[in-house]
């Protein structure tokens, strides 16, 4: 008797568990979809993202300390001092290498170099996932003399 | 068929042409045949699209967005241009006869069985006196084409989902056919279009709703059969991507492949609409003297939105629950019904 009692509980569990399955994924045909229509509409990266740095150049004193800090070794720092005027000849972040913990940014005194929401920055070569942040400076002889170029 | 034959020479005859009389009729017949395929590819276009866009909400997604404007429009005539310019490749150890025979013996069955779908009381190529036998017999023949793709590939996954094709769809042609039974019973005819006209009159003459409801237990057999005949999820076995890689095509590329795609497409079509005129009154409307072409294709696109919502619901079966279900379920299931329904047409 039980065996022919689980037989018809079964067929109706079956039917039955098919009808609640079907009338989840029913609410779910209706809601709205997650999709984010990555490449026409660019997601709003959340505050405190990590992504790419930003750095503040004018705010930059050359200390070194980022680039002591980072783990992996991959800031690079130019600078040129003469007297009290600081030049930073250099800047460069090696995307390859970095992980995005920003270790950098909390030592820094001058609070200059921050993570941002930036994050498309792949490239086909290697020395294109090398960012630089230092504007450009054409430098004398003599500057070229007393610049210090750092990693770490 | 025979309407078209009778107005054609009219028509001809105002367009100047000069037919022979004997050709008329094999004329009425192309043309007929034409329009069944061009239905056939389409609706597949159609509900390709529709699939992918469905599938894609039933997962909170969003399907096909940008080929041909927001909704993906185009999707399926990108996909069938794709297909069309693939490389045609026939392994070298397949049987090649057989290995070309089988997408067009999968797409001949699905195509055949068209000329007696009922979409309303003009607009059907045959009004044959045994329509519905008819189709179920010609449907047969699509078992032949897979297992032949899955013979002749050569190939391992292939052989192995052409036999659980085998398996699964002689095991449910079974409570398939039973399950019409009541039907024809019921309507004392195997015309598809008497069938439809016995049940006129409003909703509630639909054979669904007849109490006792063994009609209406076997409206659930002969769609859950109809599944499992046209390979589709949860009874997907036969191409169950993640252990048979595509199953009985898995060596089918371009058109041959794309003839497969279309035949389960037009299967679906064909299992709902067969559904509709048997079950849910055909092209009879809700309400008494309701009745048009617009019925008929608004419960199929229905049923097939129902297949579409059961793909992506439930999870593949294992082989032995779809037999299990076949045997010990559905066949006991349907043989009460029609034993009940003789019954009552005996008293
Ligand atoms: S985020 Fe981390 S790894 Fe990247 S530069 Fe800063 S310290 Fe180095
Ligand atoms: S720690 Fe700040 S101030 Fe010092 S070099 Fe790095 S970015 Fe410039």
């Amino acid at each position: 008797m039980t065996a022919v009692r689980t037989y018809f509980s079964d067929v109706f569990m079956g039917l039955w568990t098919a009808l609640v399955g079907m009338s989840i994924t029913l609410r779910y045909l209706f809601s709205k979809p997650v999709t984010e229509m990555y490449p026409d509409v660019k997601p709003r990266t959340p505050t405190r993202y990590r992504g790419i740095h930003v750095f503040e150049e004018e705010k930059c004193i050359g200390c070194y300390v980022c680039a002591k800090a980072c783990p992996v070794d991959c800031i690079e720092i130019g600078v040129v001092r003469k007297g009290k005027e600081i030049k930073i000849t250099k800047f460069d972040i090696d995307y390859q290498k970095c992980m995005f913990c920003d270790l950098c940014c909390e030592p820094c005194p001058a609070h200059c170099i921050h993570m941002g929401p930036e994050f498309e920055k792949a490239s086909f070569t290697r020395k294109g996932t090398i960012l630089q942040f230092a504007t450009p400076k054409t430098l004398t002889e003599e500057e070229k003399k007393v610049e210090k170029v750092a990693r770490k | 068929m025979s309407e078209l034959a009778a107005v054609l020479p009219g028509v001809l005859e105002k367009a100047g042409w000069s037919v022979p009389g004997g050709l008329v009729p094999v004329l009425a017949m192309f043309i007929c045949a034409s329009i069944v395929a061009a239905a056939m590819g389409l609706s597949a276009a159609v509900l390709v699209w529709a699939e992918r866009k469905l599938a894609g909400h039933f997962q909170c997604r969003l399907g096909p967005v940008y080929v041909g404007g927001k909704f993906g429009w185009l999707q399926s005539i990108a996909d069938g241009i794709k297909l069309l310019l693939k490389e045609d490749i026939i392994p070298a150890d397949a049987d090649r006869p057989l290995f070309r025979l089988a997408p067009y013996l999968v797409v001949l069955g699905v195509f055949l069985a068209f000329i007696a779908f009922p979409v309303s009381e003009k607009l059907m190529v045959a009004d044959l006196n045994i329509g519905i036998f008819f189709i179920l017999a010609v449907l047969t023949l699509e078992v032949f084409g897979v297992i032949l793709a899955g013979w002749a590939s050569n190939n391992k996954w292939a052989l192995l989902g052409a036999m659980r094709a085998a398996a699964q769809m002689v095991s449910y042609e079974i409570p398939m056919g039973l399950a019409i039974l009541p039907v024809v019973v019921e309507a004392q005819s195997l015309s598809l279009k008497s069938i439809v006209a016995a049940q006129s009159g409003g909703m509630l003459r639909w054979y669904v709703f007849q109490p006792p409801f063994f009609m209406g237990v076997s409206f659930l057999i002969f769609f859950l059969a109809g599944l499992a005949s046209l390979k589709r999820a949860p009874f997907d076995l036969p191409e169950a991507e993640s252990e048979l890689t595509a199953g009985f095509h898995t060596e089918y590329s371009g058109m041959r492949f794309s003839f497969f795609f279309m035949a389960e497409y037009a299967g679906m079509i064909l299992v709902s609409g067969l559904a509709a005129a048997l079950y849910l009154g055909g092209w009879h409307g809700i309400l008494p003297g309701q009745s048009g072409a617009m019925w008929f294709l608004l419960k199929t696109a229905f049923l097939v939105f129902v297949m579409i919502w059961l793909r992506w619901t439930l999870p593949r079966l294992r082989i032995d629950q779809v037999v299990y279900v076949g045997w010990k379920v559905l066949t006991p299931f349907v043989l009460a019904c029609v034993l009940g329904q003789a019954l009552m047409a005996y008293k």
